[in-house]
């Protein structure tokens, strides 16, 4: 005959057989009173290694103390309130648990016993970490793609009113000529002449939008064939004469013979060498003094352009390279995007060379590039 | 015959606008700033006024306000090429008559110039 304490126990073996947690009861003395199935068939022990046993001779003792277990059992068995729950990490590394310590009654009410419900949220806790970094990731994309529409309706709004005047003035133009209301023909030749000039200014602007379009989706590709230096700053000092001419300005050359090739982009790099003279021919008043060297390092060649004008103040001599920045002195004048700056950047680092400034408020700048030779 | 003040900074826009109004029989009077707007206005007491936004200096807006400070019966009509939002309610706001976005058709910048001068 089977005593009813022994079926109580058999009965609570079959409860608990597929329970996936670890249960244990213990008593004040700290002595395990019961272990469930899935506690020997997790730890590889027999109920005669731990039934009777005080924990600190079953449990490792780093899990007693990380979980604080002898202390939090005497506390739920002295005030009778469950712990309701805590994590902490395993023995092994990388394995995380969660517990529980509840009090267990007798008949009387009587507190004398705690059970702790162990469990495994390794799995839970790894996918948790997951889920956060994925989440951290997604929130990054998310503030990724939200900064770039904003560069991008930036960039509209900028690009449509710097397009906006050119074609304002050509419209109305093209609608008086239309209504034959300009009889004159030196007049309608004046306009002829203007609308060429603000239909340039379109052409300009939009390649400029394109280019720094191609630069920021990393689109921009630059040609790589063997450069004369000499004969591409002659160039570009020739491209900007008459209108340094018109301010009387004096450009002189500062080129050894025997400059060795580089190798890049003719056009990008004669563009990267007409923006900076066009700066320094503009930003420099009447009869002034600008020169253009170019100084074999071992590298590279370094390019300099060198005015006498009115300087940049430090700091705006970082911006002056970002794109739609428009300098203090460049906002006096109508239909500057403050993109020529931020493209020539683009073309050098694009040939791996660098560009900066030197710069005194009042006495003039200087602007470095670099090209390396292979 | 009447007489309209432009304001804007850019030289071509300016001559646009003279060659425009010019051939509508209005005579024209030409600032570049807003500095030079008030004391063009004061000298030469238009009938209207084209008034740009963005220039260098004191802004549309506030020459706007500037001109009515001294006028209040100033007739401003804006044209702009900023498209931003809410500019158009500041305008009005200030004290503008008319608002324009640049490129515009020249019949709406008369029928505008018809409107804020009372159809006369």
């Amino acid at each position: 005959m089977v005593r009813g304490t022994e079926k109580v126990r058999e009965y609570l073996e079959e409860i608990t057989e597929p329970i996936p947690s670890t249960i244990l009861i213990i008593g004040r003395d700290l002595k395990i009173i019961y272990a469930n199935p899935h506690y020997y068939s997790v730890a590889g022990k027999r109920a005669k290694d731990v039934i009777g046993k005080n924990i600190w001779n079953v449990l490792s003792a780093s899990t007693i103390e990380r979980m604080g277990l002898d202390r939090k059992i005497r506390d739920v068995i002295e005030t009778g309130r469950p712990f309701e729950g805590g994590h902490a990490p395993g023995d092994r590394l990388g394995t995380f648990y969660f517990y529980k310590v509840r009090p267990i009654g007798d008949k009387h009410g009587d507190v004398s016993r705690a059970m702790i419900l162990v469990e495994d949220v390794t799995e839970l806790t790894n996918l948790e970490e997951r889920l956060k970094e994925s989440y951290g990731k997604l929130d990054a994309a998310y503030r990724e793609l939200k900064d770039a529409d904003k560069i991008k309706s930036d960039f509209i709004s900028k690009a449509s009113h710097g397009l906006r005047t050119p074609l304002t003035v050509i419209s109305s133009y093209i609608e008086l000529l239309e209504e034959k209301k300009i009889e004159n023909l030196e007049k309608r030749k004046e306009i002829t002449k203007i609308l060429k000039v603000q239909t340039d200014h379109m052409i300009d602007l939009i390649n400029d939008m394109l280019d720094v379009s191609r630069m920021e989706s990393k689109k921009f590709e630059i040609e790589r064939k063997k450069i004369d230096a000499k004969e591409l700053v002659n160039d570009a000092a020739e491209k900007v004469k008459t209108l340094s001419d018109l301010k009387g300005h004096n450009i002189s050359l500062e080129i050894p013979d025997d400059l060795p090739e580089v190798v890049g982009d003719r056009k990008r790099i004669e563009d990267v060498l007409t923006n900076l003279l066009t700066n320094a021919i503009r930003y420099t008043p009447e009869r002034g003094k600008i020169t253009i060297s170019v100084i074999d390092e071992n590298r590279h060649l370094h390019f300099t352009v060198t005015d006498n004008g009115i300087g940049i103040h430090r700091r705006e001599r970082k911006k002056i390279f970002e794109k739609f920045y428009v300098g203090s002195s460049a906002k006096k004048e109508p239909g500057r995007m403050g993109l020529g700056l931020s493209i020539a950047k683009g073309i050098v680092e694009a040939h791996g060379g660098e560009i900066w400034v030197e710069s005194r408020v009042g006495r003039g700048s200087k602007f470095h590039f670099t090209v390396p030779k292979e | 015959m009447k007489n309209i003040l432009v304001v804007d900074d850019d030289e071509d826009v300016q001559k646009m606008f003279k060659d425009i109004l010019e051939t509508y029989g209005y005579k024209v009077v030409q600032a570049a700033n807003g500095k030079e707007a008030v004391e063009k206005y004061i000298e030469s007491k238009p009938d209207i006024v084209i008034m740009d936004i963005l220039m260098p200096g004191v802004d549309g807006v506030k020459t706007t306000k500037k001109i009515l400070r001294r006028d209040k019966n100033a007739k401003i009509i804006v044209v702009t090429a900023v498209g931003k939002v809410g500019l158009e309610k500041d305008c009005i706001k200030a004290g503008a008559k008319a608002f324009i976005m640049k490129p515009f058709k020249i019949d709406a910048l008369l029928a505008a110039i018809q409107k804020v001068s009372g159809g006369a």
